[in-house]
């Protein structure tokens, strides 16, 4: 008789680890694949149709890389609280807050150029969305109030607060009564890469993801992030400053979400509305974790995820698959990873029962 | 009759008969290959036929399928595979053919606005020579922009967008694609190649008001509403202004839930104003559950969208609803002559694209009367909605006497008539 | 602001707080035993589809409740595969869960959309419903609000003096212990998940059968993220939860009855005071040092022997 047992590598799996993941991705598609069949629609075309959507195309890498902007800066932030054990859940809110702050600025400084305007408009959203994580930080060191519920309860607070600037005071007045604030000038707007539809977002994205990896790896107070991440009560007895890291991290944390607001404000939509909400900051945690927190990882991990979004559409259009069926696909693929995963840390030793 | 050949799946044919109500077609093929939408609200038949037995098959009813011939336990589990999936598919596109995308804001299950347009599509869909498709659960904003762009890209010939935030995204994509026809709903630019429609829900509103006016005892009204936007802003003051003509001393009392989709917080409004005193709720939302608030309180209400009188039979008054199938046909036509559609379509009850629900038994027969003549009055023009002198909230004359509101104050109306109470933010 | 104003506002309070509660009682249940589900979301949907279509097809709103309980932890049991057995990121597999739960929830239900079931309608207890004031804010609605008035009494029974309510907590404090005092902790978990993903389904059952008697596409509306969030609230206590979910739901119908008596705030603003005021009462508790904190373990997966 065989009998399993179950022990932890010692060195993770570098290599194989890509071929694990990616048998989980096979699989998940495959279950989803046998759901479309089950509906009477062709597996593998509608496979083809997902891919092309995503990646088969000048246009469609550029629609990917667009959406994975606001993906990718939210995950940057929440993993940096995350790897001092802050439970951030307020991207959402913190990236509200930043569209808020950067609008502020747009529709405060219509004449300026934009060498003025954007600036000051990457500023605040900085500063606003720092503002929505230092709170919460603040609430945490001084009065004990668990971050998870206060940081849940602000993503309501900023979504309202953003309805009530549209629908009152920043409303539009030739939108005939829409929730939406005027249109931004043009020196407000991030502008095109090139003749690409790219904005230079991107390059925002890039840089930031450098800083956030350089920080950890080579910079003293990054060290002493992550180190108080990993051990608490040892980084204190070591005196590391623990409040102020705490104070650092979520005022990083926001500021990136804030951030991915401003461009997603300024570059794509153009304006504030209450649409611009899509549950980027929730889908934002979901990839830190995947990635396991590491900036590159997070890159791809947006990357990829949004190409899935991109491309459901595509399944949408041409098959008439219901648009829940992306969720239900999306939450395989997480989950048959997830499962994936278990086997880069552990392997199954089989033996003969004597 | 149409037939369908299945040959995939066996030697039969099947038939179609347009539903009852004629607004619904439920099948549609692809490849030779049949798929059904189960239904929503309407009670509904399918026939399929078999070439060799020449008699049906599979009597589909509220989505339950009774073999009626004889046929083998491997096709019934096949076709009834197809039954219960509540999929269905478009042709690829054929040459002569025209291709229409449309775009919705939610899912189309929502049974509310996306619905609407859904069964509109359907009727287009049933057209010789036309396939449709859809995507639905589009996001205002930049996923709504690459949506149309794709669309545009594979050469659709017309493209619908259905949500008022799809309208500068569109206008980016049609200067885009110059040779493609877009349509917007419920907006206000045009360009070159892009036209916008709407229905004038408020006159159906106008004549719900009438009924609500006529039955109420405490001279409350409750309107539960979604957002303060002026689609539904208009509504309601159609509605006071409806009640007030067949009631001048009614109050309507207005609760904004700031979703279109929680049907537990619609129904905790609906009792927010039950309990203030409202005898007849009305509402603009896309769920039944206000209905039933005022089912189990004994008191009446209006639905809206489609006829909601199966949730709430002894309370359910009255509903407007929307009837977009002929509207979309006619606009298909025309693009398909090579007509210009680069102007706003702003239909009312002359066109059907708005409509009044059959009213229920516990309207006295004067009170169907008047509003039936009404009815007829504004369909045919003789009557306006919102006629001045109208007067806002805070006594101020917003339409000067004797004159009729125009369609751009219309579009962007952000106060309440007097006797609304409540706030327009 | 009168008796008459504030009589039917308690009630709603305690109804519209009522799938909250259900919801909140199984995270708790879940947490204690040192597991963080963060499907609750998507739990509550399945649980309210399985339950209405049960109801619809057998007519039986008591078995539609049993069934959109079971759906509840069938779902959850996924969470206890990726987690238990394949020792998965509980975050991610939580999240990942909500997103399959509701997009399942929403494609099988389509067809349900806009159908009618019967459910439970409000029965008042016999002599209890007379007691000035209490009666009518307590004891006049549907029975399964009856029935969440009792789960948290036995919860808090349960944890405090039973011993496999002890253990699940030890599981959830400090699995190296419990393993050491003999206590399959594995099992402990998967009890845990179980049970408290039937109480998610309940809360999600509770919506579709009792609160309003129909179907739709985002019937739980985020009532599930309201939930975790009042997990930490009532600092993993019951009958704390109990206060939390009434609160909540009261203050919702409060802004609510404050529009039908004609306010002239907006109604974002509104909308923004139960939350804030979660907020608020948090901070303050956690300020006078009320709180307990969380499992210790929790989030924490247990790694297999060597």
């Amino acid at each position: 008789m065989l009998r399993f047992k179950i022990r932890k590598r010692q060195e993770p799996l570098v290599w194989s680890s890509c071929l694990i993941l990616f048998g989980a991705l096979v699989l998940s598609i495959a279950l989803s694949a046998v759901m479309l069949a089950l509906q009477g629609k062709p597996p593998l075309d509608a496979m083809v149709l997902l891919f092309k959507g995503a990646f088969g195309s000048r246009w469609a890498v550029q629609d990917c890389l667009i959406k994975a902007v606001p993906i990718f800066l939210c995950s940057l932030g929440v993993a940096i609280a995350f790897r001092l054990q802050i439970w951030n859940i307020g991207a959402e809110g913190q990236y509200a807050l930043g569209a808020i702050g950067a609008t502020w600025v747009a529709l405060q400084l219509p004449d300026q150029p934009w060498f003025v305007v954007l600036p000051t408009m990457l500023a605040m959203s900085f500063i606003a969305g720092g503002f929505w994580g230092f709170i919460p930080a603040i609430l945490k060191l001084r009065m004990r109030a668990n971050e998870i519920i206060v940081t849940l309860m602000f993503n309501y607070l900023a979504i309202l607060f953003l309805d009530f600037l549209v629908y009152g005071p920043w409303k539009d007045p030739i939108s005939f009564g829409f929730p939406m604030t005027r249109e931004f000038s043009a020196s407000a707007i991030v502008g095109k890469i090139g003749n690409t539809e790219l904005n230079w977002g991107i390059l925002l994205c890039i840089l930031s993801g450098i800083a956030i990896g350089v920080f950890f790896r080579y910079t003293r107070i990054g060290y002493e992030l992550k180190a108080s991440g990993e051990n608490i009560r040892a980084a204190r007895y070591a005196g590391l400053p623990y409040d102020r890291l705490v104070i650092l991290a979520m005022v990083l944390s926001g500021a990136l979400a804030g951030w991915a607001g401003f461009l997603e404000a300024s570059a794509t939509i153009n304006r504030l509305q209450p649409s611009i909400i899509v549950g980027y900051g929730y889908t934002a945690i979901v990839v830190a974790w995947l990635a396991r927190l590491n900036p590159l990882y997070i890159g791809i991990a947006s990357f990829l995820l949004a190409g899935f979004r991109v491309g459901l559409e595509n399944l949408q259009l041409d098959l008439q698959v219901p648009a829940a069926f992306g969720g239900i696909m999306e939450g395989l693929i997480l989950l048959t990873v997830l499962m994936g995963s278990f086997f880069i840390d552990h392997r199954i030793e089989l033996r003969k029962k004597l | 009759m149409e037939y369908w050949n299945i040959e995939h799946y066996g030697r039969w044919n099947a038939t179609k008969p347009i539903t009852s109500t004629g607004h619904h077609s439920i099948a549609s093929e692809v490849n030779g290959v049949l798929y059904f939408r189960s239904f929503l609200f309407d009670t509904n038949t399918l026939f399929l036929y078999s070439s060799q037995l020449k008699k049906p098959c599979y009597n589909l009813k509220d989505g339950v399928a009774t073999n009626q011939g004889g046929l083998t336990m491997r096709k019934i589990i096949i076709v009834l595979v197809f039954l219960c999936g509540f999929s269905w598919s478009l042709a690829l596109a054929a040459d002569s053919s025209i291709n229409i995308g449309f775009v919705y804001v939610s899912p189309i299950g929502d049974a509310g606005w996306s619905y609407a347009h859904d069964q509109g599509r359907l009727m287009v869909d049933a057209m010789e020579g036309v396939t449709t498709s859809f995507v639905e659960a589009v996001p205002e904003g930049p996923d709504s922009e690459r949506v149309m762009l794709n669309m545009a890209r594979k050469e659709y010939h017309l493209i619908f967008a259905t949500s008022y935030g799809y309208m500068d995204p569109m206008l980016k994509v049609a200067k885009q694609f110059p040779k493609t026809v877009f349509m917007h709903c419920s907006g206000f630019k045009t360009a070159k190649n892009m036209g916008n429609y709407f229905g004038r829900m408020y006159q159906a509103r106008y004549l719900s008001g009438m009924v609500a006016g006529a039955m109420t005892k405490t001279n409350i009204l409750g309107y539960v509403a979604a957002f303060p936007i002026p689609e539904v802003i208009r509504g309601i003051n159609a509605f006071a202004l409806g009640a007030q003509s067949t009631n001048p001393n009614v109050d309507i009392r207005v609760v904004w839930t700031k979703t279109w989709y929680d049907p537990a917080t619609e129904k905790e409004a609906a009792k927010s104003l039950l309990d203030v005193g409202a005898d007849v709720i009305a509402q603009h939302q896309d769920s039944p559950s206000p209905q039933e608030a005022a089912q189990e309180r004994g008191v009446y209400s209006v639905g809206y969208n489609s006829d909601m009188s199966k949730f709430a039979p002894k309370s359910h008054l009255c509903a407007p609803i929307w009837n977009w199938g002929p509207f979309y046909k006619e606009i298909v036509e025309k693009v398909r002559k090579g007509e210009k559609v680069n102007k706003a379509y702003w239909y009312g009850l002359d066109h059907g694209i708005v409509d009044l629900s059959p009213m229920g038994k516990m309207v006295p027969q004067d009170v169907k009367k008047r509003v039936l003549a009404k009815k007829n009055d504004i369909a045919s023009g003789k009557t306006k909605v919102f006629v001045g002198p109208l007067k806002d909230q805070n006594g101020k004359l917003r339409i000067a006497g004797g004159k009729l509101a125009s369609d751009q104050e219309l579009l962007g109306m952000t106060w309440f008539v007097q006797g609304v109470i409540g706030t327009t933010q | 602001m009168s008796i008459e104003f504030f009589l039917p506002l308690l009630a709603a309070a305690v109804q519209s707080g009522t799938p909250v509660l259900y919801a909140t009682l199984g995270e708790i249940f879940t947490e204690k035993s040192g597991v963080l589900n963060l499907g609750v979301e998507g739990i509550m949907m399945i649980g309210a589809l399985a339950a209405f279509v049960t109801t619809m097809l057998s007519g039986s709103p008591i078995l539609g409740f049993l069934v959109g309980g079971c759906a509840g932890a069938v779902l959850s049991g996924i969470h206890g595969l990726v987690c238990l057995v394949f020792q998965g990121n509980q975050v991610v597999s939580g999240l990942a869960l909500t997103i399959f739960g509701v997009g399942l929830a929403d494609y099988l239900g389509t067809p349900y959309i806009g159908q009618a079931a019967p459910g439970f309608n409000p029965l008042p207890v016999p002599i209890l419903s007379k007691i000035p004031f209490l009666g009518s804010v307590f004891f006049n609605h549907d029975s399964l609000v009856y029935i969440s008035y009792i789960i948290p009494m036995l919860m808090w029974l349960f944890f405090r003096y039973t011993r496999w309510g002890l253990g699940l907590r030890a599981v959830g404090e400090y699995p190296p212990a419990a393993i050491a005092g003999g206590l399959r902790v594995i099992s402990y978990r998967w009890v845990g998940i179980l049970v408290g993903g039937c109480l998610v389904g309940f809360g999600g059952a509770y919506l579709s059968l009792a609160y309003t008697h129909l179907w739709t596409n985002g019937l739980s509306a985020g009532r599930g993220w309201i939930a975790v969030a009042l997990v930490i609230f009532a600092f993993w206590d019951p009958m704390r939860a109990m206060v939390g979910a009434y609160l909540f739901g009261g203050v919702m119908a409060f802004q609510l009855r404050l529009q039908a008596a004609g306010t002239h705030v907006p109604s974002s603003l509104l909308l923004m005071l139960p939350y804030a005021l979660t907020v608020m009462v948090l901070v303050f508790s956690s300020w006078k040092g009320q709180g307990t904190e969380a499992p210790a373990a929790l989030g924490v997966n247990i790694e297999p022997p060597d």
